[in-house]
């Protein structure tokens, strides 16, 4: 169970490096006012909003989507009972209420929460949205067939890791009561004051029991959003939505719902979409891409050449962090002098530009993203400045027993082109090291193949690049996976790749799961994270930042810092 | 008519080609008259100075091909180099790549050993196995021969794209990568050889002083080694002419579909391969190596055939059989 949910996790946060929604804030860097990009006026209703993607919006059933991925085109045809703030910057990391009432009333030691929904809900037949097919929809998410959310909802609930989905159990999950049509109370085995941000996954959108088909569902799976789809061919290759006559606005805080029909294309090349979008002829005009980011050549051009087309850039930041991790138990790095001389001796400069450049990623030396929602702190325990400290990473050396300050290693990295972990980025590292005397030989894996060896304890490297992605903009998923001991995984895939299992790292992490005050779980977040900073087990080298380019009628451009990327339920075609 | 031709003539047309030591002259001669073949050899003497001078000529630039120059690019605008022509300087003479900063010059010309290196080394195993199959084949057995021969047909039939890839794939990375490409491509195609070889090696034994060894006592090994060899050597040296510029495109297409030499190692079709999506934004670099590929190809190819006519013993008869010096006429 475990394993397969973690898979999908990673595949998930796979997607978003590379691609996922499409950002595009017109007017300047993120943060910037909620005023369209492109064209003056305000944006009205009405007209055809065109999405061209790299990838199939397929498993189109809440069941089976991912936390990033469900944020996007999702996010328009289900409702939720919390969602993201619709905001640009850091007001869009915050969670708030959708088809609930407020964000939940934790009890018993944030392991009991409760929920009430808002009145006047009701699904695109005219039915109203029940209590009951929230808890549904929740308890289709175990079936084995609907597989692909994320692991939470398992490993949290009552229960949870025995139930296996309405189909076969159809008792029901204990662990979710739904007192009445308007309420309903979820059962944890442990405090999690975060439960709020899980409550914006897919898995808690309402599914009408008697309208649930199976994995059929997913090919019109029946809407409480703003949009129903109409046609939805090739598993999500071509998706077309149009307006949900029974969606009250009144009921929906969120999302604008601008335009009269979405077309969703996928399959496209990234420099076919670029192209397409910057042209902007025809239907192009009203288009955005939710899933790819303009590419350094693309980027030189913007950036070197037309103003107008600049204008049409949008910048998003989403929380992720590329870093190199060590296997401490495979030496040298099982010791902490040598980690430490590679942390000193690493260019962040020439690792920044080998995935595009200032434009496209910021240097990183803490381990948290730098928002405020995760708790960064920032720090920089082994100050390596812009080109590297070789000087102090050869002390270093010398006073790990290497006489004449050299050493061999090996990196272990993927083969594919122009990927966060890819040789681009590994040879940038090699250069960088090679100045302070350490020779780096590069081990290069296929991307499957590489994934499988360094998430498995097993075979993992001592020394590889990897990156880690937020399922919600906190410190909890970016830390715990990775740094809990009790998460290390023997037989399966595992993350936490410094297999660090320190009993007062575990206890913290406990305590702050007891937090419902989310500012200050934030906070100690970010002080954890500054102390498993001092180990050394990662060098963090970037945080990938998104450019994404819009239509030249788009209008409303907004990005959030939760997703990076342009939010599709806020954008207006004229 | 030369001089030559006419002394190739006198030992007989059927064999003309099968002449070794005295014809050697001659063939050189053919060689050097024609004006093509002149400039491609000087183009390919060249190419391979430089690539052998690689280290000195960097060395000269007072660049290392693997180093980092940060300064040179623009961050912001994606890594784009910063100056006119790709970064164009004093200190890098065709300037620097994308992203990186590394010095063009030096990738290239160091990326040429890689090329000519590659090549050169496949096409040498491809025509040794090429030729021992080949000979084995024509003078074994029945048995051996048909079952040399199948195997020929089933190496010639594979897909050796795909067969490169997943061979390139499941070595592991410690092994010296230059040499299993070389191999690789090798080991996919020495088929076209032994089957001309084979082809060969059946016409020559019917022949008179074939016969006469033969009868005269001598085994397999000494006929093929003094009879069959000298007279295979014009059409295995022709056929390898062709080959080499073939392998040139092979290693660069291997290395362009990223299953080749591995970084920081240059290699033209690697570099290629990144350059594609540069081809607006930096022109230059995806010109200078795919310009360097085309010389390179072109050279070897115009070289490979003027090989093939100087051996050509119809070429070298006074009526010209068969060539367009006859039919002209």
């Amino acid at each position: 169970m475990r394993q397969l949910s973690v898979i999908s996790r990673r595949l998930a946060a796979a997607s978003v490096g590379l691609a996922l929604a499409a950002g595009a804030a017109a007017c300047g860097p993120e943060g910037g006012d909620a005023e369209g990009g492109s064209s003056d006026g305000k944006p009205t209703r009405g007209g055809t909003l065109s999405v061209l993607n790299q990838q199939a919006q397929s498993d189109f059933d809440p069941a089976r989507l991912y936390t990033s991925g469900g944020g996007n085109v999702p996010s328009l045809v289900f409702r939720t009972l919390t969602t993201r703030n619709r905001e640009n910057g850091a007001a869009g990391s915050k969670v708030v209420p959708d088809l609930a009432t407020d964000l939940g009333t934790p009890g018993k030691n944030a392991t009991v929460w409760t929920y009430h929904l808002k009145d006047g809900l009701k699904y695109e037949d005219g039915s109203p949205i029940t209590s009951g097919d929230i808890k549904y929809g929740i308890e289709r998410s175990f079936a084995a067939e609907l597989s692909g959310g994320a692991p939470y909802l398992r490993d949290w609930l009552v229960g949870g890791a025995r139930y296996r989905g309405p189909y076969k159990d159809k008792k029901g999950l204990d662990a979710i009561e739904t007192p009445d049509e308007k309420t309903i109370v979820f059962h944890l085995n442990k405090p999690e004051g975060e439960f709020p941000y899980l409550a914006t996954q897919t898995q808690f959108a309402p599914v009408p029991k008697a309208k649930d088909n199976g994995t059929k569902y997913e090919e019109h799976p029946i809407s409480s959003g703003p949009y129903k789809v109409v046609k939805n061919e090739g598993d999500g290759e071509h998706l077309v939505l149009e307006r949900n006559e029974h969606w009250s606005a009144a009921t929906d805080d969120e999302r604008k719902a601008y335009p009269d029909r979405i077309d969703v294309r996928s399959g496209l090349d990234a420099a076919v979409i670029n192209q397409r979008l910057s042209t902007g002829s025809g239907k192009d005009a009203a288009a955005v891409t939710t899933d790819t980011n303009l590419g350094p050549a693309e980027l030189a051009q913007v950036v070197g050449g037309d103003a107008q087309l600049k204008k049409r850039v949008g910048t998003g930041h989403f929380g992720y962090t590329d870093y190199i991790a060590f296997n401490p138990k495979v030496k040298p790095f099982d010791n902490p002098k040598v980690r430490q001389a590679i942390a000193y001796a690493v260019d962040r400069t020439t690792a920044v530009n080998a995935v595009g450049g200032s434009s496209l990623a910021e240097p990183a030396t803490t381990y948290l993203p730098e928002q405020a929602s995760f708790g960064h702190t920032p720090y920089d325990h082994f100050p390596a400045g812009r080109k590297g400290n070789a000087a102090k990473a050869g002390e270093l050396l010398k006073e790990a027993g290497y006489k004449d300050g050299r050493l061999t290693v090996t990196l272990t990295h993927d083969t594919t082109k122009q990927d966060e972990q890819g040789p681009e980025v590994a040879t940038a590292v090699q250069d960088a090291l090679k100045r302070a005397g350490i020779t780096v030989r590069l081990n290069g894996l296929e991307h499957n193949d590489f994934s499988d060896r360094i998430h498995s304890v097993g075979t993992e490297p001592g020394l590889f690049l990897t990156g880690w992605g937020a399922d919600w903009p906190s410190g909890g998923p970016f830390l715990a996976p990775i740094f809990d001991g009790r998460q290390i995984v023997e037989d399966g895939y595992n993350f936490n790749s410094g297999l660090l299992n320190d009993p007062a790292v575990n206890k913290e992490i406990d305590e702050i799961n007891k937090l419902t005050d989310l500012k200050a779980a934030a906070k100690r977040w970010g002080a954890l994270d500054k102390r498993i900073g001092e180990r050394a087990l990662t060098v963090p080298l970037f945080h990938p930042v998104y450019k994404r380019l819009v239509g030249k009628d788009i209008k409303n451009v907004v990005i959030s810092d939760w997703t990076g990327v342009l939010d599709v339920s806020q954008v207006a075609v004229r | 008519m030369s001089a030559d031709t006419l002394v190739a003539d006198e030992a007989g047309p059927a064999v003309a080609a099968a002449v070794p030591a005295s014809g050697a002259r001659h063939v050189w001669r053919r060689l050097r008259a024609r004006r093509g073949t002149v400039a491609a050899a000087a183009v390919i003497a060249l190419l391979t100075l430089t690539a052998w001078a690689a280290p000195a000529l960097t060395a000269l630039e007072g660049q290392d091909p693997d180093a980092y120059h940060d300064t040179l690019v623009d961050s912001a605008a994606g890594g784009v180099p910063k100056g006119s022509f790709g970064g164009v300087s004093t200190d890098h003479w065709l300037g620097v790549e994308p992203g990186t900063g590394r010095d063009l010059f030096a990738r290239l010309i160091t990326g040429a050993r890689v090329s000519l290196s590659v090549a050169v080394g496949a096409t040498l195993v491809q025509v040794l196995i090429g030729v021992a199959v080949g000979l084995l084949a024509g003078l074994g057995p029945r048995r051996v021969d048909s079952l040399l021969s199948r195997a020929t047909d089933v190496m010639l039939a594979l897909p050796h794209l795909v067969f490169a890839i997943a061979l390139l794939a499941v070595v592991p990375s410690g092994f010296p990568r230059p040499v299993l490409l070389a191999l690789v491509i090798a080991l996919l195609g020495w088929a076209g050889t032994s089957k001309i070889v084979r082809a060969q090696t059946l016409t020559l034994k019917s022949l008179d002083h074939v016969a006469a060894a033969r009868l005269g006592g001598s085994g397999p090994w000494r006929v093929a080694r003094r009879e069959l060899l000298p007279s295979l050597a014009a059409p295995v040296i022709t056929y390898g002419a062709i080959l080499l510029p073939t392998n040139i495109v092979v290693e660069a297409g291997l290395s362009f579909l990223g299953v080749g030499v591995k970084p920081p190692t240059p290699s033209w079709g690697q570099m290629l391969s990144t350059a594609t999506m540069w081809f607006r934004a930096d022109p230059m670099y995806v010109l200078l190596p795919a310009a360097l590929l085309f010389v390179t190809v072109l050279a070897f190819t115009v070289l490979g055939d003027g090989v093939r006519t100087a051996l050509d013993p119809r070429a070298a008869s006074r009526l010209g059989v068969g060539t367009s010096k006859g039919a002209g006429r």
